[in-house]
């Protein structure tokens, strides 16, 4: 059993605070083009640290 | 230096490698605010979920004025686990050394490249920096090296299952020191001050833009004036038991964020406006 985050795009709005907050390097990208992030989720870790920091609710952590 | 891949070998290289080169930091100027439009490390890292001390490393990366010409001299501990995935030259010294290794880099670096800055970047934890390598710290002090230390503070060993430093707090209880630590945390920054340091700082991952600050600037005081210490705290999830997720909310209800500077120093941060 493993967690994974889940972004819900529509609520994303590109503020960066999760990207600050992953210990894992690569993961959170930035879109310029959208202003949103983008995960590279294979290599998340499911530790929360990235949905704790977000403050338009745009993420959950959820079994993989 | 920054490097580029030879003719005829794009193909063969391995596609972390070719994106390092394509996508990596070298000389981009970029700063904590650009993280997720560059690529960071080589390939993940195996350190805990949620630990402190991987998001600390990433940030120091990010914040580095020149990574493209910064060796990171790193010793025993969790992050020697993750440097070598550092998309940065980086040398292993054996347990406590790290300090004087990179007092012999620095200098030989000074004669390799006379009108070059090569920082010299000590990154070692706890354990290395104030207990095993703390002669060796302190003398590179004494003897005003031009090199930075960086500190992360993990409150105790943490690899080897979670035995007490002198950085843990007293009273503290781990699972290999089920008594408490008997006596207080070691005070570091003061020790640094009086050693001989231009510039002392204490930060944590949980405030990113002054992390950025305080590395960058003890990297330009080291290169100008002499040795600069910076410690970074670094709450432990695994080794005093709480949730991963929890981990900043702890970082930043326990940090202390703390600075010094010589005069020297302060001119030299003025004038460049760091
Ligand atoms: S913290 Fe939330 S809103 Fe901000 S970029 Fe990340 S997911 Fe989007
Ligand atoms: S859950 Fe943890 S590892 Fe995964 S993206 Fe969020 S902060 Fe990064
Ligand atoms: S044991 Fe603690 S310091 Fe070491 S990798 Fe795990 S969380 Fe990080």
């Amino acid at each position: 059993m493993s967690f994974i985050a889940k972004l819900a795009e529509d609520l994303c709005t590109g503020c960066k605070q999760c990207i600050f907050a992953c210990p894992e390097p690569n993961i959170i990208r930035f879109n310029g083009n959208t202003k949103k992030v983008e995960f590279y989720i294979d290599k998340c870790k499911g530790c929360g640290l990235c949905a704790e920091a977000c403050k338009f609710d745009a993420l959950e952590i959820t079994l993989a | 230096m920054i490097p580029k891949i030879s003719p005829g070998f794009e193909d063969v290289l391995p596609v972390e490698y070719r994106e390092l080169v394509q996508d990596g930091s070298y000389g981009r100027n970029l700063r904590i605010k650009d993280l997720g439009t560059f690529k960071e490390s080589i390939e993940e890292h195996p350190l805990c979920a949620g630990c402190a001390l991987s998001l600390s490393i990433r940030l120091i990366v990010a914040s580095l004025p020149c990574p493209e010409d910064t060796i990171v001299v790193g010793t025993t501990g969790c992050n020697s686990i993750l440097m070598p995935q550092l998309a940065i030259h980086n040398i292993h010294s054996l347990f406590g050394n790290q300090n004087a290794v990179a007092s012999g880099l620095k200098r030989a670096l000074k004669i390799r490249y006379p009108d070059k800055h090569k920082d010299v970047v000590v990154v070692a934890g706890d354990g290395g920096t104030a207990d095993i390598g703390l002669s060796m710290t302190m003398h590179s002090w004494f003897r005003r090296e031009n090199i930075t230390t960086i500190m992360l503070d993990n409150e105790g060993y943490s690899n080897t299952g979670g035995q007490e430093s002198s950085m843990t707090r007293e009273g503290v209880v781990l699972y290999m020191a089920p008594l408490g630590k008997k006596y207080p945390k070691t005070r570091m920054f003061e020790i640094a001050r009086e050693s001989g340091c231009a510039y002392v700082a204490a930060v944590s991952p949980a405030s990113p833009r002054r992390l950025e600050k305080m590395v960058r600037r003890a990297i330009l005081v080291a290169r100008a004036i002499g040795p600069t210490y910076v410690q970074i705290y670094c709450p432990c999830a695994t080794n005093y038991k709480f949730s991963p997720s929890e981990t900043l909310k702890r970082t930043k209800d326990d940090e202390q964020i703390r600075e010094y500077m010589s005069s020297d120093a302060k001119e030299l941060i003025e004038r460049l406006g760091e």
